[in-house]
Parts: structure tokens; sequence; C-alpha cells
């Protein structure tokens, strides 16, 4: 059967993509398997080789010293890429022992049973009785426990403080109003090159534009009488997306067909003609980095929860993280177990939070952040925020990018912003209340 | 392949009484009507195993219900027409078939225009020239997708592209941060010009070679009846070269109505509904969101309109093998 699914799947591949595809896919499916005893096969995001690599090592080096005859293979994945490589790896059953998912993505794999239950190990993993609430909802299906919560982060506003001086900003906005103003200023003074944003906001940028919704009041779906139904064109969320259109058509120069990561919008921010983005505390370090960013703007950064259309408010920030799990086809779950302890304890995840700038998955390390200029604006954030809709479909709705699209169409005046939303809302209610 | 055994059983149960010279010669046709279909077993077995068997099983998938559920257990529910169904029903599969439909029409018709301009100008450059040409040509054709897609892409950056800047500093327009992609019919416009740009030197090529094959005289005379070039392309060159034209056309059909690359590779691998054609939209429905009975019945449907193309183009390899009898 295993085998069938793999022709097939080839095939599949073979007849739609041409050859390039799919000499590729088999290839991947068909590499031998690595399951033999000794090694502990680990597919981390690319976000900890770029940001705390030093963390992976050390845990490895700590797990191997414990483990005589193990050996840990890190492999980094990308995330436009990972989940469609983990299917054929579950297809050919050489799936690695530990994954690392995003907290929207658990729902569907746990659901169909991809994971392998955790919940008696749970107690002896550090920290498990701090995790932050909201990782471990998204480890958990139907009471149980399937992932370990791996770090968490929120947006804010990263600005240009000296911009912000010199177009006369003096306090930091505590309205969506304010940060308006203080927008309108700042393309007064700066706008007279072509290429400068006030706000740098690519047009894909689901994730920001949906804080305005939630801001709003309104909701991506809801759950009513058995059934899921997607909440787009509701008054709040039109509103919502008519207020983010006008300020994304004023005050962005970003591609409006593109999205925040490509290319890297911190490293768009660090070229200089940006004042403001909406961005994870850890695109801050980005932005400076010696290699890809612009170390000299190290004195003239700055951040602030990105604030609510009621004054003094903040606007909610999606709660984004990823929590590490065990793959149901794993040989090694016990060694998995041992190897997320190390990579999870006390030192290292203070060594992610200080060095990565991500929120760390338990809140015993919040203290951590009270002091660090580069992190406390965005743990504040946190303290607003909202999560996608928890239906085992949902990821599909991420998949198809059917909010992408929707936000594509508006900003880019191809669609009114009520029809668009009507048309996302109904393929949103399609994709959540398909079987399986 | 099967009667062949069973013949030989018969020749041997032949009653003994009958003429030895009967005999052999009755054994001789038969192992002689043998020999065409060893000779096909081994490439009847190997398109059996690499066609075949992952036809039927692509075939059985699109009736299934195959979600990650079954995937993990790799095992499958039954659905019969259901796929097919759904697919059939969503008006999302009637765009993008009609997009597909276009795109290819569009692709395949500029391929050969372009192909046969170039063909009529390599016959008539001098051998330099066209030597120059043709490794153009070549290069061109040897180069990977990936690799032409990435740079062509490049070339239209929004940030950084040398169109844009080039438009702008010669005063076309102003082009500074233009989105080419915004649009999505300028967007397919730009990946069927990559398309086009590949496609070119194979149809280019072969026409050339082709044009090689039209007997000089037949020209002369046209031409000394007084006929001009377009009455000689159309009244003597044209007709020679039907036949390679109907299978360069063929053959360019059943490659545009499958393009993948240059769409994924072009929309960075998350491209918006108005970018699916065709092999993207199974791409996505199956590896996506990880339906792969429905992308595999989007697979059939494709599969049975190629069919159609195929039958045409085999006709006509057929044909030319008949004139040459």
């Amino acid at each position: 059967m295993r085998l069938r699914v793999v022709a097939a799947a080839s095939v599949c591949a073979a007849l739609t993509l041409g050859a390039a595809a799919a000499s590729a896919m088999p290839a991947r499916l068909a590499s031998p398997s690595a399951a033999q005893a000794t090694t502990l096969r680990v597919w981390l995001q690319v976000d900890a080789q770029q940001n705390w690599e030093g963390a992976v090592k050390a845990a490895s080096n700590k797990f191997e010293a414990s483990h005589s005859g193990v050996e840990v293979k890190v492999e980094y994945q990308t995330w436009n890429e990972h989940l469609t490589k983990f299917d054929a790896a579950l297809a050919g059953s050489n799936a690695p022992d530990v994954i690392e998912l995003g907290n929207t993505e658990m729902t569907k794999y746990m659901a169909a049973g991809a994971f392998a239950d955790i919940t008696s190990s749970k107690r002896s993993i550090p920290n498990s009785s701090t995790w932050l609430q909201g990782l471990t909802d998204s480890a958990t299906y139907k009471g149980k426990l399937y992932g370990v919560p791996y770090y968490a982060g929120a947006r804010g506003v990263i600005y240009r403080t000296d911009q912000f001086r010199a177009a006369g900003i003096k306090k930091v906005p505590n309205s969506l109003d304010r940060y308006e103003a203080a927008l309108t200023k700042l393309q007064a003074k700066f706008g007279k090159d072509r290429r400068y944003s006030a706000l740098y906001f690519p047009g894909q940028y689901w994730l920001a534009s949906m804080s305005f919704v939630y801001d709003y009041g309104g909701k991506i779906a809801e759950f009513k009488g058995g059934k899921w139904k997607g909440t787009l064109d509701s008054p709040q969320a039109i509103q919502a997306l008519t207020r983010l259109k006008k300020i994304v058509r004023s005050y962005s120069k970003a591609n409006k067909t593109g999205d925040e990561a490509n290319p890297a919008q911190a490293l768009v921010f660090g070229k200089g003609k940006v004042g403001s983005i909406i961005a994870n505390g850890w695109e801050w370090g980005y932005a400076l980095n010696k290699d890809t960013g612009n170390p000299s703007l190290e004195d003239k950064i700055g951040a602030f929860p990105m604030p609510s259309h009621t004054p003094g408010k903040f606007m909610p920030t999606f709660l984004g993280g990823s929590d590490l799990a065990i793959p149901v086809t794993s040989r090694n779950k016990q060694l998995a177990i041992d190897w997320l302890k190390e990579f999870t304890g006390t030192d290292l995840m203070r060594y992610m939070a200080t060095v990565g700038k991500v929120l760390p998955n338990t809140t015993s390390l919040a203290s951590v952040h009270k002091t660090n200029k580069q992190v406390a604006p965005f743990a504040r954030a946190a303290s607003s925020s909202w999560f996608v809709p928890a239906a085992a479909n949902w990821v599909n709705v991420e998949n198809k990018r059917i909010i992408r699209n929707m936000l594509v169409r508006i900003f880019s005046n191809r669609g009114g912003v009520a029809s668009e939303a009507k048309k996302a809302s109904q393929a949103i209610t399609t994709e959540l209340n398909r079987s399986s | 392949m099967s009667h062949a055994p069973a013949a030989s059983a018969t020749a041997a149960a032949e009653p003994v009484a009958l003429p030895a010279r009967r005999r052999r010669r009755l054994g001789v046709r038969v192992s002689r009507a043998a020999v065409p279909y060893l000779l096909l077993a081994p490439a009847v077995a190997v398109i059996v195993a690499v066609l075949a068997y992952p036809l039927y099983l692509l075939g059985s998938l699109s009736f299934q219900q195959y979600g990650l559920f079954e995937l993990i257990r790799h095992d499958g529910r039954w659905v019969g027409l259901d796929n097919y169904r759904t697919i059939l029903s969503d008006s999302l599969f009637v765009d993008v078939l009609v997009r597909t439909v276009v795109f290819t029409a569009v692709c395949v018709s500029l391929t050969m225009l372009f192909g046969t301009l170039i063909a009529l100008l390599l016959a008539r450059l001098g051998p330099f020239m066209r030597l120059l040409l043709t490794s153009g040509l070549v290069v061109v054709w040897a180069m990977p997708v990936v690799v032409a897609v990435n740079i062509w892409i490049w070339m239209f950056d929004f940030e950084f592209g040398v169109v844009n800047y080039v438009l702008t500093e010669l005063h076309i327009g102003d082009y500074v941060h233009h989105d080419w992609f915004e649009n999505s019919t300028t967007g397919l416009a730009i990946i069927a010009a990559i398309v086009i740009w590949g496609a070119i030197p194979f149809v280019a090529i072969t026409l050339f070679a082709g044009l090689t094959q039209v007997p000089r005289e037949l020209l002369e005379a046209a031409a000394l009846d007084g006929a001009g070039p377009m009455r000689i392309f159309r009244d003597i060159t044209l007709p020679i070269l039907k036949p390679i034209f109907i299978i360069l056309a063929s053959l360019s059909i059943i490659w545009d109505f499958q393009v993948f690359n240059q769409v994924w590779i072009a929309r960075g691998g998350q491209p918006t509904e108005e970018y699916f054609l065709m092999a993207v939209y199974a791409f996505v429905e199956s590896f996506k969101t990880q339906q792969y009975g429905l992308g595999a019945a989007i697979a059939v449907v494709m599969v049975a309109i190629m069919l159609v193309v195929t039958f045409f183009y085999i006709r006509e390899m057929v044909r030319i093998g008949e004139v040459k009898r």
C-alpha cells in the first residue's frame, strides 16, 4: 500500500508538474530511511539556524554526551515547503523523529493522528507547569498533549526614532488615529523620495491585516450550530479592511502582491527608506544584522505595541509561535523526548529569548524581557492577542492563500472591499467544513 | 504475445501423418510470427511498469478519499465519482480550465509564429550568422528552467528590476515601483513570454531542418513564374511542411498545457488563484491542501484532454510513415 501511494503521488507529480518537479518528489520519497537507532533526525525551521543555532548545538552536544552512540542530525526547513516535505516523508515512512510546526499548523496533523501522544511524559519536560497557555492549547487535541511549546512571537511596530523626531512626532502614538497622524507627518517630511514608505506594508501581509479585523470586533470565522462560517464579510471586518486599505494605499510603497518575507521587510527597513514596519521582535535584530542588515541604525530604532482604534488600548496581535512534535512513525520516541528536554530546558530557553529575541515558552522566564528595550514592547503587545480559528482544516485556508488573495485584490483596487470579503468568507466556509 | 505459444502447441499436436515438408513450413511460420512479439516484449514490459501501472494507480487514487488521515495510515477510502463531481462543480476549476486553454493557445500560436520566422531567417543567412543564431538558440534550449525563470523575474523585479529602470530612464513612463504582477493579465503575459522564449529554439531548429527539404527547383520555378515570397510560402513551403507544423503544434500544446515551473517560480512558490493554471491547481489541491484523491482526479481530467491532442499527433505521425512508404 505504501508503495502504491508513493507511485501514485509520483505519477500525479509527473503528469502535472513536468520532469523537474517529478524527479524531485520521488527522490525525496525514496531517500533511504534514516531511522537507524543511532540517528535522531530533527526538523527545525530556518529561524533557529538564523537566530539561535547556538542553542540547537548545545542541546545536541549535551544529548549526545549522555546518549553514547546516538547522533543528532538537524535539518533546517523553510516555512513554504516543510509541510509538503513532511507529507512526502510520512507517505514514504522516513519522517523525522522531531518536527517543528507553526502553532496554526498543529490542529490538522493532531486530528489526523500524525503525532505521538506525549501526555504521560509532560511532567518530566522542563517548565511544563508554566508553559504559555496559548502554545499549550495549540499542542493539545481532545485533552491529549501532542507537542512541546517551543517559542512564541508577537508583533509590534518597529520604527525609526530619528525620523519620528525629525517629523515632529514627540510621543509614541497611543491610538490608531494618532499613529495615522504620525504617518501623515512622516510622509510629508520624507515623501519627496518616491520610494519612501511611512509604513511598509506588503499586500499579502495577512497576519498584520487580520489584527485590524479583530481590533474592530471582527473575526475570520466562527463556529455555530455545528458548522464553521467565514465572517470576513461582517460589518466590523469590512470597516477594518476599509481602514487598512486606506492606510496601505496612502503610506506604503511596498509591493502589493508581495509578502513580508520576500524580500524580508526588516532588510527593506534597514535600507533606510522606511519609517515603520509591523514586525516580530526578532526582526529588530535582523534589521541590524552586520551581514544582511544595517548596523548603523543601532541607536535609531525603537518599538511600541500597535495601538488600537480605541485610544489607550493595544491592537490584538497574532500570537504566533511554534511547537515541537514527535511523528507517530518515529522509532526513537523516547530519545526524541530526551532531546526535547535538553532543547527546551530553562538555560537554552533563556538563551533563545535573549539572543533570538523571542518570547520563551514559559512564564517563569517572563522577567528576562522586562528590562530589554528590544523585547519588552513585544511582550507587552502579547497581552492582547488573537489566534486562528480552531478548525481541523484551518491550515487549508492558509495553504490555499484565501486571505492573501483577498488582500491583494483589495489593496490593488481590483475588487471592492465588500465583494472580495464576501468571496473570501465563502471560500473559508467551504474549506473549514470539508470532511477529513 | 500470448497466442504464439498456443500456436506452436497446435503445431506440435498436428497428426504425424502430415507430410514432413508441410510440417516444417508451418513451424517456420509460427516462429516467424512470434519473433516480432518477442522483440516487442521488453519494451511492452517497461511501458507497463513505468506508465500503465502508475496510470492505473492514479486512476484508482482519483476514486478515493485520500487526505492526511489516509496518508498516515496508508489506506484510502473508496468514494466512487465524488472527486470528479467536486471538481466539475467547482467554479474555480472551470475558470482555471478556460485560463489554461487561452494561455496554451497564446503560447502555442506565438511560439509557432516566431519559430517559423526564425527558421525562415536561418534559411537565408550566411554560414557564420547562421552558426551564431543557431548557437544562441541552443543555449536558450539548454538553459535550465529554474535559472531562466529566476533571471527573467529579476529583470521584472518590483524594487530593483532592470526593466523598470530602463523604461523610466528612457522616459517611456514612470515605472518606479511598478508591479508587473499586480495585474494577473500582464503577469501571465510575462510568464507566457518566458514559456515562448524557452520553446522557440526547438520549433525554429526543427522547422529549419524541414525547410532544407523543400526542393529548390520548386521555389525557383515559382519565382520565375512571378510569385512573391508570401505566395511562395503559402503555396509551396507551407503545404510541404504541413506535417511538421502539425507535429510541432501538437507537441507545443501538450507542453504548454501543463506549464508549472514558470508559474510556480515566478510567483515565489505561492501563486494566488488568478495565476492558477491546470498543473498549478492540481498541485495546490493535492500537495498544499492534502487532498490527493481530488488532485488525482484533476490530473486524470488533464490526461483525458491531452489524449485528444495526442490523437492528432499520432495520426499525423502515422500519415508521415505512409507517405514515405
